[in-house]
Order: C-alpha cells, then structure tokens, then sequence
C-alpha cells in the first residue's frame, strides 16, 4: 500500500521502523534531497524521474499522514489529492470538535492519531486523539505558566511524531519523548536548564526535527542535538536568544546541515558537529525571526516580519550571498509555501492588516496581493492552497501566478486562529487560540 | 465656569497664524539642518524620528538607546529612510560629550526623561520630549528651569493640544456652545482580568539592564518590563494616570487656563489585577488597576478615573473628557473626535470626528513642525515645557495621594504640599549612583 521504492534514501534506521512510517520518512527524504540540488546535477534528475512516479502511488485510499510542523516534507505542501474542495452551501461538515487548550501549537497526525498541546490552568498538555472522531486517547500534563504577555500564551510547538515516539518541545524548555501509542514518558528534561541557555522573549517554539538518531531543537545562539533516545545532549550552542522558527535540515554534498535561526542571524549548522557552518545577519525587532526557511536547490528564502522583509540567499557549504532582498513579503507569524516557482505567504504584522500575497522566488517580485485574512496562515495540497484567516474563515484557492480566485470558504472557528491549518487524510484540522479544534471533514464526495 | 473672551481670541490667532505661517517657515527650515540625536530608539522615538526625517530639517546625527538590537535597527532605518548615517550609542552620556547636536528628541521610558533632557539642554540642545515631564515633580521642575537658563526650546509630545479636532472642540467650548461648566470628568478604561506573575529572567543579551534602570532601582529583569510594558511599574513610570491621565488632565488645564489645583485626593488599587508580586523568582507590575482622582480648583472640580477591566459598555465612550455645563456635556475624545450632547433633548447633537495623524492617531507632524517654528522664532512651542510640567503635576500628584492614601493640598506656586512633609519628600526620589538627582 505504501511506496517503498527509494530504499537508497532512507537512513539504515529508517529501514527498521514499521510500513507506516516509512511514508513519512520517504517524505522527509525529499526534503533531504532539496538540499542536494546544488551539488549533484544527476541527482536532480533523479529526483525528477521519481517526482511524477511518486504521485501515481495509491496514497489517496488513506491519504497522507502529517507527522510533524509543516507536514512530512517540512515545506508545508502536502501531497494528497483525494479531498473535497468544492463545498456545500452549508460549508464542508464538522466531523467533530474539541478543546485541547490554550495555545497555538498544531497537529501531527499519523495511523489515525493525532497528536497536539495546549496550557489550562498553567499546566501544559500534551493530546493524543483519535484523528477521525476526536477522542481523547492519551493526555500527560506538567506544570507550565501559561506566559500570556501580548498575546494569548500556552505551548507554540508542534509534535514531531517520529515512528513510535513522540516529541514535544514547552516553550519553557520541557522536551518529552513519549510512546506514541500508550503515551508513556521514555524520558524527558528542561533543555534550557541542561544546557543553561536563556529562553527567548516568547518562549522555545520550534518543533523537534528528527535527523538520524538525533533531535535537533531551535533552543541557543545556533540549536541543540539531543540523543533521541536517551535525551543526552549531543552537542549545544552558545547562551543566547533562540528565534522561533523549526531547524530546516538540508543536504550539502554529502554533510547534513540544519537552517536555524536565532534573533539576530540565520544559520547553517552542521548537524555532526553543531558548528556554524556560515550564517547571515538578520537583525529583526524583538528578535522574531519565526518563519521557516524555504530552500530549492543552492538557495534559501527567509523572512521575518516587524519591517524586516525577505530575502534569497544562495549559499554552499561555507558561505551565503544574497541573490534578492526586499520589504515586500513580510512573514511575521506564518511561514509560507512555495509553488511552481512562486511563494504564497502573509505578508505584514498582526493588527497592521496583513495581505496574503504571491511573490516570484527568483526575483522578489509580487504578483498580487489579497487583503481579508488578517494574520492568516496556510498550506498547500494539490495545487490547492488552504488558508485559514485570523477570525477563523477556511478558504480554498487554487494556486495560480495570476490572480487570487477562493474556490471554497467557510466559517469554521470563531476567535483568533494564528495557527496553521492541517489537512491530513481528507479531514482539515484547525484550530483557535482558546484551543479549540475542529476536524472539517472534506473526504471526497460519494 | 466662563472663560474670558479676550484670552480665547489670542489663542486662536496664534494657531491662525502659526498654520497660514507654516508654508514659509517650512522652506525657511529646509535651508537649516539641524544635528539631531534621538535617545531612546525604539517604535515611539522612531516615530517621532520619521516625522523629523520627513520634515527634511534634520540631520540625524545620533541615536542612543540601551540595546543594541534597537539600535542597530533604528539605525538601518534612518539610513535608509533620509541616507544619513548616525553615530550610535549605548551610553547615551558618550552622545552629549561627543555629539554637537542641535536637538534631541528624548523618547525613553519616564524615569530617564529629566537626565536626558537636562544634559541635551546644557549641552546647548533644544529638546523633543515625550510626555510625561518627569517621573518626580521635582525632576519636571529641574527640566524646566534648565531650559528656560539656557533659553533652549522644549516641546512635550502634548500632541492633544496640537491635533485638529482637539483645537475645534476646544474652540466649541470656549465659545461658550457648553454653556457655563461646572464639573470635568476624564476617564480612560479597558478590559483585562487577574494577572499572574512572570519569571524573573536574565535579560536579553543585547540590553544593558544597567542603564536600563538607570536613575531607578536595578529590579530584576523580567519581560513583563521590556521591551514594552515600563509604564506598568513604579520604578520607571505611573501607570495609567502618569501616561493617559497627562493628555487629559492638560486638556482641563488648556480649557481652564488654571495652573495646578488646590486639594487633590486618589483612591484606587488592584481589585482585579491582585496584589503586586515581586520577589527573586518572578513578579507582576505594580500600578493600580482602576483609581480615582479628584482635583479641587478655585471655581470647579475635575474628577479622573480608569479601570483596566469591564470596558465602558453602559457609556458611549470609553476614553476621554466629559465638560459638564449648563448648556449639555460636551465630549472631547480621541478616535471617536468631539461630541456635544445638548442638554435638552430637542437640540441635535454635535459632533467632529477625529482629525489627527497616523501613527497611533497622534499629530506628531503639526508638533514638529510648531517645535521647529518655536526654535527660529525665539517663541514658545504649543506645547511647552511650562505646559507639560503643570500637566505631569497634575498626574504625579494624583499618584502621590494615591501612594500616602490621603488628600493633599497643594501650593502651586512653591510647588509645596502644604504640612505634609512625608508628602513632600515625595516630590523627589533618591536616585541610584552614580547618578545624581537633578536640583533645580
């Protein structure tokens, strides 16, 4: 049922884990394999051979899992075809709903599970539920102030599900690993008191990446790499303010690096050594850099919001020049996808009406931009993006260059939703800031 | 209370002249570029900055503030804004000796306001300050003496005295279209609930927390304080009362043309906020949540009140001044502009909506442009030094009753609270060395 065809670029690891993670890392593989762009020419051919092979594989009897923060290939795109994107009048059905509490962490979802956190009464936790009738299956709390300054508070990281455990990041530095099926603790720490590194103005919010044997967090000057199964510390950076956005892992060559960045810099870690590979200053208010880098080939996009701006740089494995660089696509809060070429992405602060806003990646150029979604965020799924605005309306618009035209929309939340909505498996997770979830079921029509 | 019609007149023709004057005394300007330092370089000093820039007069020459982040940032944005590239500062003490600046524009938290602008003055600067004056009435008095020894100009970001529709509803009012007044009520609320303590942490890296707290005692960091929430502490400001209560209890004084009262009372707490933690682990801030003030004048009495939860629901507004006279209530608000609701019923009301600039609806363009004409004109600006150390009186007094929890009387012409000597040492504060309270 599930592709098991590019076994040369799964890890010796990935190889000993069960059929239905292996999607998952095949996925992850992909994104792995953006970073090789640059370097290996007919590896890129490779990977164009496979690309259209991969997408003729039956995935939509299941769908597709999203196992971690922006989806198995880390891009925010999924692949998954098989839903329903014209809907009702009455909009698509609510399959069920749930509070998980306060907080603007999203949801992982694998083998029928989901998984996400929320805080009540200064106690963070993290959810298991049954991903198609919201049941709760697993639920471990621990102590965590709620920190609600300038905006609602609870946790900001994802789950990283990563074949049977799960791994959770606090925005006070408690990382978990749990069983994902029982929900048991194999281990957990503070990482900010281990490695005494402070916690940054808003709290730790990246989510786990896995890489290898290691779990690699935005915690430090440039990132931490803890053993995944013992929660040792593998190596860690220096003591200062950690940005916000998930470590980005790419290849260059044959050495895994990481993108991370911190309040001040983006970084090229080395993922063996932790070394800062080359980093690029990118000074931005308050220290929030929050929105994941966007790689293709030997170049990156970055954005931050607060009139920081965007930029292309290209880089190899010991430097970075910028190719463009403007104010015109500021990403402060949502990170965004990429395209055929284009970037989708909400451009402006909070409260300074955002406008969502498709920009040509080679050049910076804006070829429209869409006001009404506030601090919206998205992501993307056959040529489909799904956006859900800040007062909780799910749109869905095809991708085009071109123009803005929404195929679909529907109230679904009402409240602030800051966090990115979800499709995995023919149902739309999303999700408010009171932590209320909803499950919109768009399973293709009959 | 009716105003003298005389005093109304000469008023209107200063701003009549000031505005048909402005066109020629801007391209005067244009010829003067004047070195200009900003000390305190974040949003609300780059604000006032990008005005200064605009207005084409400026040179940026310096900017100060205690992180390196902001200043870093301020100065990307000067570059790219105006082409100059300024000279940055930690210490703001090193601009003053280095820099020869012309003006600077003082846009710190309160308790760094009176330093500053002292030093810019007697280092031969005209000087921009936000309001408050001072964060003690002595440190207010201190800035105002300095400049007029030195015969500097001192604008206070009073931009409630400058804005459009304030100077039209304050024209409807001494018109005598409210009839006589009798009482003002100023009011400014919100929502909000129970605060929790945060924790105690060390301070971003790029903060030198030291000359963050300066004047004030060295607290504990702590996010709640910065960057953005100073005004919620004692230490460094006067909540509520100390930020809002100054533009609204200058506008009494604007429309009254009184001084500073004669017996001033407050009340107020932490109801709903709790009381204020801090130890070494964690704290909360420490200004009241809701307080009253009540201001006796010679003829009148002037209440103030706020409350930072329930909003104003059962009202139609929730920020502003009500003038209560024989003639109806007349209503100057911010974002909502003025409103006059006629006592009897029969009448229409009246109404302006609000004309002001952006950011944040202030005027800071129109106060720029009046501080610059006060400089080459030897006159004083609209919102003068005098002007804003009565209307910070006003406010740090209702805070020093508020603090003793008794009324005190006030003379304003000692700036002495009258058989109070524990009220009286509280017109200063001790500073933390090496820093030396100003004398006046």
């Amino acid at each position: 049922m599930f592709p098991t065809f590019p076994l040369r670029l799964q890890t010796a690891s990935n190889l000993l884990v069960a059929g239905f993670v292996r999607v998952q890392l095949v996925l992850n593989s992909y994104e792995s394999s953006y970073g090789s762009f640059q370097s290996s020419a007919s590896l890129i051919r490779k990977f164009l051979l496979v690309l259209p092979f991969a997408c003729q594989f039956p995935l939509s009897a299941i769908g597709d899992d999203w196992p971690n923060w922006r989806g198995a290939s880390r891009n925010g795109v999924s692949s998954e075809k098989d839903w329903q994107r014209n809907w009702p009048s009455d909009g698509p059905k609510i399959q069920w709903k749930a509070n998980v509490g306060i907080g603007f962490s999203s949801v992982a979802v694998t083998n029928g599970r989901l998984y996400t956190m929320g805080n009540s009464d200064n106690r963070d936790a993290v959810i298991c539920m049954d991903s198609k009738s919201g049941k709760v299956l697993w639920k471990h709390s621990y102590e965590c102030p709620l920190d609600d300054r300038f905006f609602e508070g609870g946790p900001t990281s994802t789950p990283t599900i990563d074949g049977d455990r799960v791994y959770t990041l606090s925005r006070q530095g408690d990382l978990f690993c749990f069983d994902a099926l029982a929900g048991t603790v194999h281990w957990s720490k503070n990482v900010a008191q281990d490695a005494e590194v402070r916690i940054p103005g808003w709290g730790f919010s990246s989510s786990p990446l896995v890489h290898e044997d290691r779990l690699i967090l935005n915690v430090g000057e440039s990132g931490i790499s803890i053993d995944k199964n013992t929660g040792e510390i593998l190596w860690q950076s220096g003591d200062a303010e950690a940005g916000y956005m998930t470590p980005h892992r790419l290849r260059i060559g044959e050495k895994w690096f990481a993108l991370i960045a911190s309040g001040k810099f983006y970084q090229c870690v080395n993922l063996e050594t932790g070394k800062v590979a080359w980093k690029h200053r990118w000074l931005t208010t308050n220290g929030c850099n929050a929105a994941d880098p966007i790689v293709v080939g030997d170049q990156v996009f970055i954005s931050s919001g607060y009139g920081r701006g965007a930029a292309v740089l290209s880089f190899t494995e010991s430097s970075a020049k910028v190719v463009w660089s403007n104010t015109d696509m500021q990403n402060q809060l949502n990170s965004s996808v990429l395209a055929d070429g284009f970037l989708y992405g909400f451009d402006g602060d909070e409260g300074a009406e955002p406008q969502l806003k498709c920009m040509e990646f080679s050049t910076g150029e804006i070829r429209w931009s869409q006001a009404g979604f506030g601090a919206g965020s998205l992501m993307l799924a056959d040529n489909q993006l799904i956006i859900l605005s800040e007062t909780g309306e799910l749109t869905i618009a095809p991708v085009s260059n071109e123009l803005f035209k929404a195929s679909a929309s529907a109230q679904v939340l009402e409240g602030k939703c800051w966090t990115v909505p979800v499709l995995s498996n023919a149902c739309i997770y999303c999700r408010n800031a009171i932590g209320e979830v909803v499950c919109v079921d768009v399973s293709p029509q009959k | 209370m009716t105003l003298p019609r005389r005093n109304f007149i000469q008023s209107t023709l200063a701003t009549g002249l000031l505005l048909g004057g402005a066109p020629s005394i801007h391209a005067a300007s244009k010829a003067k570029k004047y070195r200009t330092a900003l000390i305190g370089s974040g949003w609300w000093g780059m604000n006032i900055l990008k005005e200064a820039m605009a207005a084409g007069n400026c040179q940026v020459v310096a900017l100060a503030d205690v992180d390196s982040d902001v200043l870093e940032l301020a100065a990307e944005k000067v570059k790219s804004l105006s082409g100059d590239v300024p000279k940055t500062y930690q210490d703001v003490r090193e601009l003053i000796d280095k820099e020869k600046i012309d003006i600077a524009i003082i846009a710190t938290p309160d308790h760094w306001h009176a330093l500053n602008a002292i030093a810019a003055i007697g280092a031969g600067a005209h000087v921009f300050v936000e309001k408050p004056t001072g964060h003690t009435i002595q440190e207010s008095r201190a800035m105002l003496n300095a400049a007029r020894a030195a015969n500097r100009t001192v604008q206070v970001g009073l931009h409630r005295r400058i804005g459009p529709h304030y100077v039209s509803g304050m024209k409807f009012l001494k018109d005598g279209n409210v009839g006589d007044i009798g009482s003002v009520r100023m009011f400014v609320h919100s929502t909000g609930g129970a605060e929790k303590p945060a924790q105690n942490s060390q301070p971003p890296s790029n903060l030198n927390w030291d000359m963050y707290c300066g004047p004030a005692p060295l607290r504990p960091y702590c996010r709640k304080i910065h960057p953005g929430g100073f005004r919620n502490y004692l230490d460094f400001a006067n909540g509520t009362l100390g930020d809002w209560g100054v533009h609204w209890l200058d506008q009494v004084l604007w429309w009254s043309e009184e001084k500073y009262p004669k017996k001033i009372f407050s009340s107020g707490g932490r109801p709903i906020s709790g009381p204020a933690v801090f130890n070494e682990k964690e704290q909360t801030t420490d200004t009241p949540d809701s307080q009253i003030a009540v201001y006796e004048f010679e003829s009148f009495t002037a209440t103030w009140e706020h409350r930072k939860f329930a909003g104003n629901g059962l009202e139609k507004h929730s920020i502003g001044c009500y003038f209560y006279g024989t003639k109806g209530t007349f209503h100057m608000g911010w974002r909502d502009g003025w409103t006059f609701y006629p006592a009897d019923s029969k009448q229409p009301t009246v109404h302006q909506d609000a004309q002001h600039d952006e950011p944040d609806g202030h005027s800071i363009k129109l106060l720029w442009s009046d501080f610059i004409a006060a400089i080459e004109s030897g006159k004083k600006p609209t919102c003068d030094i005098e002007i804003g150390h009565l209307a910070t009186n006003m406010s740090l007094l209702g805070m020093l009753s508020y603090k003793l929890g008794r009324s005190i009387e006030w003379d304003g012409a000692k700036e002495k609270i009258i058989g109070d000597e524990a009220a009286n040492k509280l017109l200063r504060r001790e500073y933390r060395e090496p820093w030396k309270y100003p004398t006046s």
